[in-house]
């Protein structure tokens, strides 16, 4: 029995016959996610794509990747059944003892031998993988196909690994010998000569492989993703090299994360977070951050959860949960089987905490595919999480500390944080002087919330009354002036409730995609500027602008007039990247609409 | 090559200049090729250039000085 009740599914259940295929036998890993059989589908489909299918690296190579990452996991589970494997593949028992005892003592290609090395750094510590790792690879004759491959099958064995240590299944054979230390740290990275020491996130230079060109029409997956995330993420753009892979993946997902039987949205997000958080994936901690917002959760919340979730506003369930998948996925050698009775005795079922270890596996298996990839970001991370990065790097080895792990960089950063904490100590010149350097800042945004200059003036007052009453509880987490401005944007949204007429900013984006398309197609002149004097074109703009409906207004103001961010307006707003980038692209498209017919090539006089 | 369809539809990341290499480099050679696509995406930079540099809603001091003067004086009369 694993550590999880099992209940009986049919022996005709697909997944069931396709590991009886690809393999000879159902695992116990397998059996030990019967409570919910779309989890075994979901193992079932990577497993049948990565594994099984042929690809650029032979079987058997794909088999040795995925004993030695086990074996250096010290995963005695996954060691035996990937043994048995190996054998089943023709492998006599005293290879697969000297694979497991020193891989490099085997008599392997030079090329396989740095394809394990390379597999064993990316398993170990994957932020630590560099440009240079994938150049040594392409040295030894490897292709894009291949390093794609030794990258997934490597995501795929911690996959597997981080199930086995949380599911705690029964071996399937007999236990073989391992070393008695692990591989990696036994024989230092430095040591080899393609391992490179740990990088900088910001010296990475990725994406590592080709990724050609998909297209939703074709490729029907990718539209269905574009329709969920309102675009394509890069994670999924940066494996277009292998389509079969991706669809399984995107299959996977889909049953493992949308469901919500057990676990709900919101907790899967959080722990997708707080466990890349605590991998250090500045990519994956952005993209959750951004689907917490999408799922409603303001800003603070998800960023709070990657700085430190300890300190972020959770129920004390919620943190247990969360306690779980960060030593789960992150400090494995701490987990036992203790770690479920707790959360067994705080009231979570079986299902939930199932759910849990699928959902922490599938996100070690992200976050070592994006690592191992070099995927771009998307957009950026919280500020706050980058800073404290150091922190958190720490936090890798041993558990988080409580203290230290709020952020409290911005307020050392901040031009203004001298005169805030003379203001938070009553002083009311000092903050006086904050007001007047950023009255610009707050006027526009309530000119592009409310539209009209009486009203956006009267906010105005309001605004800086209520930043006054309250300052003493500004912690310092983002820029004051970005304090400022959420401020302005409720005292906005009171008065825009308080109309008749509310233009609702938050409309849901149904129908925002799509179904406009510029209609203007005459060229303009090559300095249009010159065309009318500045007053002229202020005016002009301005029109335009009051002319959109207030959902892009706001967007295009906060962009392109503010010029803050996608990301800091998504935050500004409380809206998802996606919905943000939507907008942005219509207001503008409607403003090119309206100062078209000023600027084409013909347009000559004053603005009419 | 793409349609325009497709082109439009990583519009607004080919604008931020957020698309992968492989993805700018069809959508350079969709432009290329394709007159009313380029009008539109330059016809939008330009619009984007003019809107930013139009130094739209900026609030005269003459309007933002006795709105601030009003306040530091309530905040003032509050605490005495």
């Amino acid at each position: 029995m694993s550590f999880l009740s099992e209940v009986r599914l049919k022996d005709k259940f697909g997944p069931f016959v396709e590991f009886q295929a690809g393999l000879g036998f159902v695992p116990n890993l397998v059996l030990a996610q019967s409570l919910l059989p779309r989890l075994i589908e979901a193992q079932a489909m990577l497993e049948s794509a990565v594994r099984l299918r042929e690809g650029a690296i032979p079987r058997v190579q794909k088999e040795r990747i995925l004993l030695i990452v086990a074996a250096e996991r010290q995963d005695t589970y996954c060691v035996a059944l990937d043994s048995k494997i190996l054998s089943s593949l023709g492998l006599l028992e005293v290879q697969i003892d000297s694979l497991l005892a020193d891989y490099r003592n085997v008599d392997l290609s030079g090329s396989e031998l740095a394809c394990l090395q390379f597999c064993l750094k990316l398993s170990h510590h994957a932020p630590s993988v560099c440009s240079e790792d994938i150049d040594a690879l392409r040295a030894c004759g490897f292709g894009d196909e291949s390093i794609f491959e030794a990258v997934v099958v490597t995501a795929l064995a911690v996959y597997r690994c981080t199930l086995s240590l949380g599911l705690g299944p029964e071996p399937d054979f007999g236990a073989r010998k391992l070393p008695s230390t692990r591989i990696v740290q036994q024989h230092g990275p430095a040591s080899h000569g393609l391992l490179s020491g740990s990088h900088e996130a910001g010296q990475r230079n990725g994406p590592y492989v080709r990724a050609p060109y998909l297209s939703p029409k074709t490729f029907s997956p990718f539209a269905i993703v574009q329709k969920s995330h309102g675009f394509i993420p890069n994670f999924f753009r940066a494996q277009s090299l292998r389509p079969d892979l991706l669809e399984a993946e995107l299959e996977a997902v889909g049953r493992i994360l949308l469901p919500e039987e057990a676990l709900t949205r919101v907790q899967k997000e959080s722990i997708l977070l707080a466990v890349s958080a605590a991998n250090l994936n500045s990519y994956c901690v952005a993209m959750h951050c951004n689907l917490l917002r999408g799922l409603g959760k303001p800003s603070e919340e998800g960023d709070q959860i990657a700085v430190d979730y300890h300190e972020a506003n959770l129920s004390v369930a919620d943190e247990a949960l969360l306690d779980f998948a960060v030593k789960l996925g992150t400090r494995g050698p701490e987990f036992s089987g203790r770690d479920v009775v707790k959360l067994q005795a705080l009231g979570f079922t079986e299902e939930q905490i199932l759910e849990c270890v699928v959902v922490t596996a599938l996100n070690n298996f992200a976050n070592t595919l994006q690592m191992g990839l070099g995927i771009e970001p998307d957009f950026a991370p919280p500020p706050a999480f980058e800073e404290n990065k150091v922190h958190l790097a720490d936090a890798v080895a041993t558990p988080i500390g409580r203290e230290g792990g709020v952020y409290r960089g911005d307020v050392i950063q901040d031009l203004d944080a001298g005169l805030v904490a003379q203001a938070q100590d009553g002083k009311l010149e000092a903050f006086e002087e904050l007001v007047r350097r950023h009255t610009q800042l707050i006027y526009r945004t309530l000119m592009a919330m409310l539209g009209k200059p009486p009203d956006a003036q009267d906010a105005l007052q309001d605004t800086l009354l209520n930043a006054f009453k309250h300052i003493g509880g500004f912690q310092g987490r983002s820029k004051f002036s970005t304090w400022l401005v959420s401020i302005a944007r409720n005292t906005a949204l009171q008065r825009l409730r308080a109309r008749k007429d509310v233009e609702s900013l938050d409309e849901p984006e149904r129908g925002e995609e799509g179904d406009f398309r510029p209609r203007q197609v005459r060229s303009w002149a090559d300095n249009p500027e010159q065309l009318h004097s500045k007053s002229e074109i202020q005016q002009l703009v301005e029109a335009g602008i009051l002319g959109l409906p207030a959902k892009y207004r706001v967007v295009v103001v906060l962009r392109d007039i503010e010029q803050l961010s996608t990301d800091e307006v998504a935050r500004e707003l409380g809206l998802g990247v996606p919905a943000v980038k939507t907008r942005l692209l219509r207001g503008r498209l409607m403003l090119r609409e309206w100062l078209s017919p000023h600027f084409t090539a013909s347009t000559k006089g004053a603005v009419k | 090559m793409i349609t325009c369809e497709e082109f439009f539809a990583e519009f607004a990341d080919y604008m931020e200049n957020q698309v992968s290499p492989e993805i700018r480099k069809e959508l350079n050679l969709h432009l290329s090729q394709c007159r009313a696509c380029r009008v539109l995406y330059d016809t939008s930079l330009k619009t984007v250039k003019i809107v930013t540099e139009s130094g739209s809603f900026e609030l005269p001091h003459s309007v933002s000085d006795p709105i601030i003067d009003c306040v530091m004086a309530k905040l003032r009369k509050d605490r005495s």
